[in-house]
């Protein structure tokens, strides 16, 4: 066990190091300026040049990168260069709104999914079967920003039950679930349609397998052989994929906060990048890649509580 | 552990009515979530960006100068209905007759903030330093350049000493970017935090600021002008202008701010209970023409690209007549605006004609660069395609906002879509779009040199007839010369609901929350 948290401990360095590399020399190597971003149409060139000093961009390339990964491992980032506020400050009060929306979409997702993709794996090749798979393939097909637009016009416009703005600073929580409900809910079918076909496959596959075959001969139930045989051991790629999908939702969650005013991660790197805030851009890229190590760490452990056969190997 | 598998049927059947139950009880709820945001007394209005940078000395973009003119005060101020520069923190003040020296007597008992104490002369004096310090970074030291000294004779006097006569210098000093005046404590104390812990003595205080999504500001009620009568405003972000109308329709939000697309705009005068504003802008959007590369360095070429592009049927078409159409770079937002300048209308065989004398019968290559944002990457094609019915061979390259920026900051690029918000003052445009002092870094990317003599008379003269005269001659010059094609005079909209009163559109392309009041 020491080991494995090492090992993740050690994977976690690593990964952060090649990101935060990757992230300082992307953005530098897009053209643009921040110092005459910040500055507008009516700077004059000594303004231009005292900014970029005081920002520290007239320093050396590896000197700044130096400089960075220094105060980077002392968990200094910098301040934006747009806000003046400390990096990682903004990216920390970014994330409450992107995880709440990220996790409520899976959870519905989940909740939508799962049931959808056994029912198809159980009534294979029926007209059952058939029409949620095709529903699957819409969700999947169709953008989720267009999904988004879909779901204001029809419930905030046509059937006004819903606020077409996907957020409140309301202190009320009713109040902020009811604005979440929207969102979350068009993250989560979209999500659902990939969980919905994967469960669909995996649970096939369990199913053809000959263990199967010899339960249902015993005469074990068929609810029993469903969930506690095919449905566990069908869980591993499932859980794998929620996995995948929980990291992409909070930084690809950008076009649903877009689509309903909400605030985020992901539309907080879209401006940092668009504004050249290097050290939001940096601080925030770091934060997410972390997150994502974070997820895909936790949930190795969790497969192994699922299919005790992975603890060996 | 093995007896209970993480996912069974009873599990998930008891979320399922879990959820159910949530989503029955929201829709049974007494109260109506939509409504229970309209107390009276809180105004709120659509932004379409994120605000993030509120010190006057480096402040841009609309968004920002919204929340911040609702913080801060000028010593003088634009009108808002008829853009006259009328007091503000000055109670008056005396121009010299040669115009280098304006004395200003400020109001007394006027106090900043959160307990910053009364606003002195040495806060105003403060405000200006800052901009003009050569390491203090400040966007406008351009527009404070002609400032000597300033001197502060007592707690209520400004005296600012000028290098040289300049008659349009109250419009520097307007509530305005860097006109707004801060307080030297603030600034002090709140150090690299300032910029979004905004001091100031406007009718508002800043409060909270949730970035990407709100900005809150709260009544001041010892405002020297006056309690507001709204006790709040919260400016929402809504990016997408769908999803703002949707949000005025259903009283989500009270007031939609920048208002563009022509949809969107139909759409709102459709809407029921909801008021439409429009006026002309302080801005014209215009093809800039790099007029040092061959072949548009000849004059005849830039004429017959005007007379090629169908500036009449871009405003028809793609704007649906949300545009105006545009001759010179002043809008009729201008004291000195005039229309009584040589006119290119569309004329395909005159274009023609014209090419044929410069010795590009046969065309030449020409590329429209401009910046990723709407509209100004959609513009671009119906342009091309003018161009192209007269023999010229446009294409078109739309850069990303800072490369963008980068590009034309070079100056090697042969076009480039330039529109520069700001003030009612005419040197705003024509200084910053025609005065060889704008290049590099700046906005003359055409690196126009005609009419610096005439920029130097108009700032320096003392007469008003001899000034507007000087203006005039300005506009008939780039007129005749043809640095940039101007493309259209924009019009600013705005919608609200009928709850709010006596608000006043302005033509600075910002809002002000002082003097609105909401009904029921």
């Amino acid at each position: 066990m020491l080991g494995h948290v090492g090992r993740t401990l050690l994977r976690l360095f690593v990964t952060g190091l090649g990101i935060a590399s990757v992230a300082f020399f992307l953005m530098r190597a897009i053209p643009g300026d921040p110092a005459s971003f910040m500055l507008g149409d009516y700077a004059t060139k000594e303004s231009i040049t005292a900014l970029r000093a005081k920002l520290g961009l007239d320093e050396p390339v590896w000197r700044q990168y130096t400089l960075f990964l220094s105060h980077a491992a002392t968990g200094n980032f910098g301040t934006s260069v747009v806000t003046g506020q400390p990096a990682l400050q903004e990216v920390m009060a970014s994330i409450p709104s992107s995880a709440v929306l990220a996790l409520s979409g899976l959870f519905i997702a989940i909740l939508i999914g799962l049931p959808l993709g056994i029912v198809c794996a159980v009534r294979n090749g029926t007209w059952v079967d058939v029409s949620v798979m095709l529903g699957a393939l819409a969700g999947i097909s169709f953008p989720v920003f267009w999904m988004g637009l879909a779901a204001i016009l029809l419930f905030s416009y046509w059937i006004p039950i819903f606020p077409a703005l996907g957020s409140s600073n309301s202190k009320d929580i009713l109040t902020q679930i009811y604005h979440l409900i929207l969102p979350a809910l068009v993250l989560g079918v979209s999500i659902a349609a990939y969980i919905a076909r994967l469960t669909r496959s995996a649970m096939l596959e369990v199913l053809s397998q000959d263990y199967i075959r010899v339960a249902r001969a015993m005469g074990v139930p068929e609810r029993r052989i469903i969930f506690k045989l095919a449905l566990r051991n069908a869980l591993v790629p499932i859980l794998a994929v929620i996995g995948v999908t929980f990291a992409w939702s909070f930084g690809n969650a950008i076009l649903i906060e877009a689509v309903f005013s909400r605030p985020g991660l992901g539309s907080m790197l879209l401006k940092a990048i668009l504004a050249r805030d290097y050290q939001l851009v940096q601080a925030g890229v770091l934060i997410l890649a972390f997150m994502v190590v974070l997820i895909n760490a936790s949930l190795d452990l969790t497969y192994t509580l699922i299919d005790p056969r992975l603890k060996a190997s | 552990m093995q007896k209970k598998p993480s996912f069974n049927t009873n599990m998930s059947r008891r979320h399922m009515l879990g959820l159910m139950g949530a989503t029955a009880a929201v829709s049974m709820l007494p109260w109506d979530p939509l409504s229970a945001q309209t107390a009276t007394g809180v105004l709120r209005v659509r932004l379409g960006a994120d605000i993030g940078n509120l010190d006057p000395a480096k402040i841009f973009l609309i968004e920002n100068q919204t929340v911040a003119g609702h913080i801060y005060n000028g010593l003088v101020k634009y009108d808002q209905k008829t853009n006259n520069i009328v007091s503000d923190l000055a109670a008056s003040w005396e121009v010299s007759p040669d115009a280098t020296v304006y004395t200003f007597k400020l109001k007394p008992g006027v106090s900043f903030h959160k307990g910053f104490g009364p606003l002195t002369s040495d806060d105003v004096k403060f405000s200006y330093d800052r901009v003009t310090d050569p390491t203090g970074g400040s966007a406008y030291r351009g527009q404070l350049a002609s400032i000597k000294s300033i001197e502060t004779p007592d707690p209520l006097t400004v005296r600012i000493t000028l290098t040289a006569p300049t008659a349009g210098f109250l419009h520097k000093l307007t509530a305005f970017n860097q006109g707004w005046i801060v307080s030297r404590k603030a600034v002090t104390e709140i150090g690299d935090k300032y910029s979004m812990q905004p001091i100031g003595t406007g009718p508002f205080v800043f409060d909270k600021w949730t970035p990407g999504n709100e900005a809150r500001v709260i009544a001041n009620k010892a405002y020297f002008d006056g309690s507001p009568s709204v006790n709040e405003v919260i400016f929402k972000v809504i990016r997408d202008e769908t999803a703002a109308a949707i949000a005025v329709e259903n009283r989500e939000i009270d007031i939609f701010f920048a208002l563009q697309q022509p949809d969107m705009i139909a759409r709102m005068r459709k809407a029921k209970g909801v008021v439409v504003f429009e006026r002309p802008a302080n801005h014209t959007i215009n093809l800039v023409l790099n007029t040092t590369i061959k072949p548009l360095d000849d004059v005849r070429v830039r004429r017959a690209m005007t007379h090629a592009i169908n500036r009449k049927a871009l405003i028809d078409g793609y704007f649906k007549g949300t545009k105006n159409e545009a001759s010179t770079v002043l809008t009729p937002s201008f004291v000195e605006y005039s229309d009584d300048v040589v006119k290119y209308p569309y004329d395909p065989a005159k274009a023609k004609a014209l090419l044929k004398e410069a010795g590009l019968a046969s065309g030449f290559k020409f590329v429209i660069t401009s910046v990723g944002l709407n509209p100004f990457d959609k513009i671009p094609v119906p342009i091309a395609e003018d161009l192209k019915d007269v023999g010229i061979d446009a294409s078109i390259q739309i850069l990303e906002r800072a490369a963008y920026q980068q590009a034309r900051s070079k100056g090697e690029i042969q076009s480039c879509i330039t529109g520069l918000v700001g003030p009612p003052d005419p040197d705003s445009p024509l200084v910053s779009l025609f005065s060889t002092k704008s290049f590099p870094p700046g906005l003359n990317t055409s690196k126009y040199d005609k009419v610096d003599d005439l920029l130097a008379k108009a700032a320096t003269s003392t007469d008003p007839d001899a000034r507007k005269a000087a203006y005039l001659e300005i506009l008939k010059r780039t007129a005749s010369d043809q640095p940039l094609i101007p493309l259209y005079q924009d019009r600013l909209f705005l919608a609200h609901t009928e709850r709010v009163q006596g608000l006043i559109q302005n033509s600075l392309f910002t809002m002000q929350s002082f003097g609105v009041s909401l009904k029921g």
